[in-house]
């Protein structure tokens, strides 16, 4: 499999005061295509500060985050807004969804956002083919206060992938998701990852959803401590 | 473009209903007394107000107080013969009796010939035309207790007053009868400017000299100072309301951030929704202000000039995009990883 992305040895240090907390210490891993990598790891271990590096949400105190060959991390913030944009993808633990807008203009905002270049009925029509994927056409004309959980948490699955990003981000995204419904979405994710060829880096702390993924990275202190797949990883 | 604020705002009607509220109340109220202002300014000073731009003369001598000013008549006639433009003229508060005997309050007016003031022979006077509605009509005989003959009304004149008291026009001769005066207090000069000085007299401009005038200028002051503290207020208020807004509002700033709108874009939304607040909320004191403007008290002084509207509600909206735009700080400063961090919104 070809990695598009890569993180080489990349560090991160909190200074709070006199205090340093130093909590990556050396990343170095690799993210196939179309592939799910999970994060995994007690709370602490920087499983989501990795992941907000790799997305370019936070700087890297130290090292690269390699991106088609080129450093987020040495980027400015309209060079990363402008990725974030356009070739990655977010879910977050809650779904975060615009409370004003409808579950079809959601996904209109996203497509406007990365600067689409679809016409506006085009821009509907694959509103509507992602809707479908993620089975929430029949709830299009819907406000976010009136979808469940479950259903808001698709939506912002849909609105991640609306722009056919390169790179999906999720973190902890069934976190608050009962289990039926933690096992729909991270089947979504899967399939999603799988027919649209995304690379998909994921945490969770749930066990049960690692069966999702296609490799597993176990972190701890700071540190990745087992990677069931040693082709894809470094150590630090 | 996704028009965010639009949508916004007619999800959360009753929200930016109050803050529109609060606009149309506070403007309209701005807008009113700025009228009453200006009316009161129109109804204290309109004879001068209304002159076209010049420069004013009086005696250095008097103490910056128009009516303590006596210019020496060798002096007056030396200006108004070397200014082609230059009128002489004297005001007093005053008294006109009216055929029923009762004693009306005027401010005589006289004047040199001039284009600026209405010709008045001896025997006659112009009034203004507030006093058509205390029963005087033209050819009305009105006496005065310091004037030997009488005055014949000879017609009205619009909107011309003197500190609150309806101006009458008559002729120097009989202003000097009745005052016990030879020398006339004031010399005006059209399109005069402050650069040209005379030996013995003081230079005021129009609104210098308005300020002379007792009561004036601590009556616009006072009305002035009511107006800028509400504009400044609706300023205040813009920024608290959009400062709430956008406490709340940090989460969404952050996802929205996070998956890439510009903070331009989060700008321009919180601009476009000021403006679709305070346009309509502008609109409509305007027109009820002008619908007041019609039905006010008669003795009401209420002037509001579109230009005055105009420039007020520039204003508001100026003031308005300062207050939303320095509330709106935060959502620079809103870090995608904070709302990421942060539970549903």
């Amino acid at each position: 499999m070809m990695s598009i992305f890569t993180i080489d040895k990349v560090k991160k240090t909190f200074t709070n005061g006199e205090v340093k907390e130093e909590v990556l210490k050396g990343i170095n891993l690799s993210l196939a295509e179309g592939e799910i990598t999970a994060l995994v790891g007690a709370s602490g271990s920087g499983k989501s500060t990795l992941l907000t590096i790799a997305a370019g949400l936070q700087p890297a105190s130290d090292g690269q985050v390699l991106f088609e060959g080129k450093n987020i991390n040495a980027m400015n913030q309209e060079q990363i807004r402008q990725i974030r944009a356009s070739e990655f993808g977010f879910v977050f633990q809650f779904a975060h969804l615009v409370p004003f807008l409808t579950v079809e203009e959601q996904l209109m905002l996203m497509l406007d956002v990365s600067d689409s270049t679809l016409k506006k009925t085009e821009q509907k029509r694959e509103v509507n083919r992602v809707l479908q994927l993620v089975g929430m056409d029949h709830r299009k004309n819907a406000y976010p206060p009136s979808l469940s959980g479950g259903e808001k948490q698709r939506v912002a699955i849909a609105r991640a992938i609306i722009h056919q990003p390169k790179v999906l981000f999720a973190d902890e995204p069934t976190a608050s998701l009962d289990s039926k419904r933690s096992k729909d979405v991270m089947a979504l994710i899967r399939e999603l990852t799988k027919t649209l060829n995304i690379t998909t880096l994921i945490v969770t702390h749930d066990e049960e959803m690692l069966s999702y993924a296609d490799h597993i990275i176990k972190m701890s202190d700071g540190l990745i401590l087992q990677n069931e797949n040693p082709e894809l990883v470094g150590r630090a | 473009m996704m028009n965010l604020a639009w949508k916004e705002i007619k999800k959360s009607k009753v929200r930016f209903l109050i803050l529109g509220s609060i606009v149309f109340l506070v403007s309209l109220l701005t807008f009113i007394i700025s009228g009453l202002a200006n009316g009161l300014s129109q109804d204290n000073a309109a004879l001068i107000k209304d002159l076209p731009n010049g420069q004013f003369y009086m005696d250095a001598d008097a103490d910056e107080t128009y009516n303590l000013s006596r210019i020496d008549n060798s002096t007056m006639e030396k200006l108004l013969n070397n200014e082609k433009d230059a009128t002489a003229l004297s005001i007093q508060m005053g008294f006109l009796n009216d055929e029923s005997d009762k004693q009306q309050s005027v401010a005589f007016v006289t004047s040199t010939d001039s284009k600026l003031f209405p010709h008045v022979k001896s025997g006659e006077v112009i009034l203004d035309r507030s006093m058509e509605d205390k029963g005087i009509k033209v050819g009305d005989t009105l006496t005065n207790n310091q004037f030997s003959g009488e005055f014949i009304v000879k017609g009205f004149v619009d909107q011309t007053k003197f500190s609150h008291a309806p101006v009458a026009f008559i002729n120097i001769k009989n202003y000097k009868e009745i005052y016990r005066v030879n020398e006339m207090q004031l010399v005006f000069l059209l399109g005069g400017d402050s650069s040209q000085e005379f030996a013995g007299l003081q230079s005021f401009s129009k609104q210098d000299f308005l300020n002379t005038i007792p009561s004036y200028s601590a009556e616009q002051m006072s009305l002035n100072m009511i107006v800028w503290f509400l504009v400044v207020i609706s300023g205040l208020l813009f920024a608290i309301f959009f400062y709430m807004m956008n406490v709340q509002k940090i989460g969404l700033y952050g996802i929205l951030k996070a998956i890439g709108l510009k903070t331009s874009r989060l700008f321009r939304i919180m601009w476009a929704q000021m403006i679709f607040i305070t346009v309509p909320a502008l609109a409509l004191s305007i027109v009820l202000c002008q619908v007041f403007n019609r039905i006010a008290p008669e003795g009401m002084p209420f002037s509001l000039t579109m230009e005055t509207t105009a420039t007020l509600s520039l204003v508001f909206l100026i003031i308005g995009f300062i207050g939303a735009t320095l509330s709106g700080i935060q959502i620079k400063k809103v870090e995608p990883l904070q709302a990421i961090q942060q539970g549903e919104m």
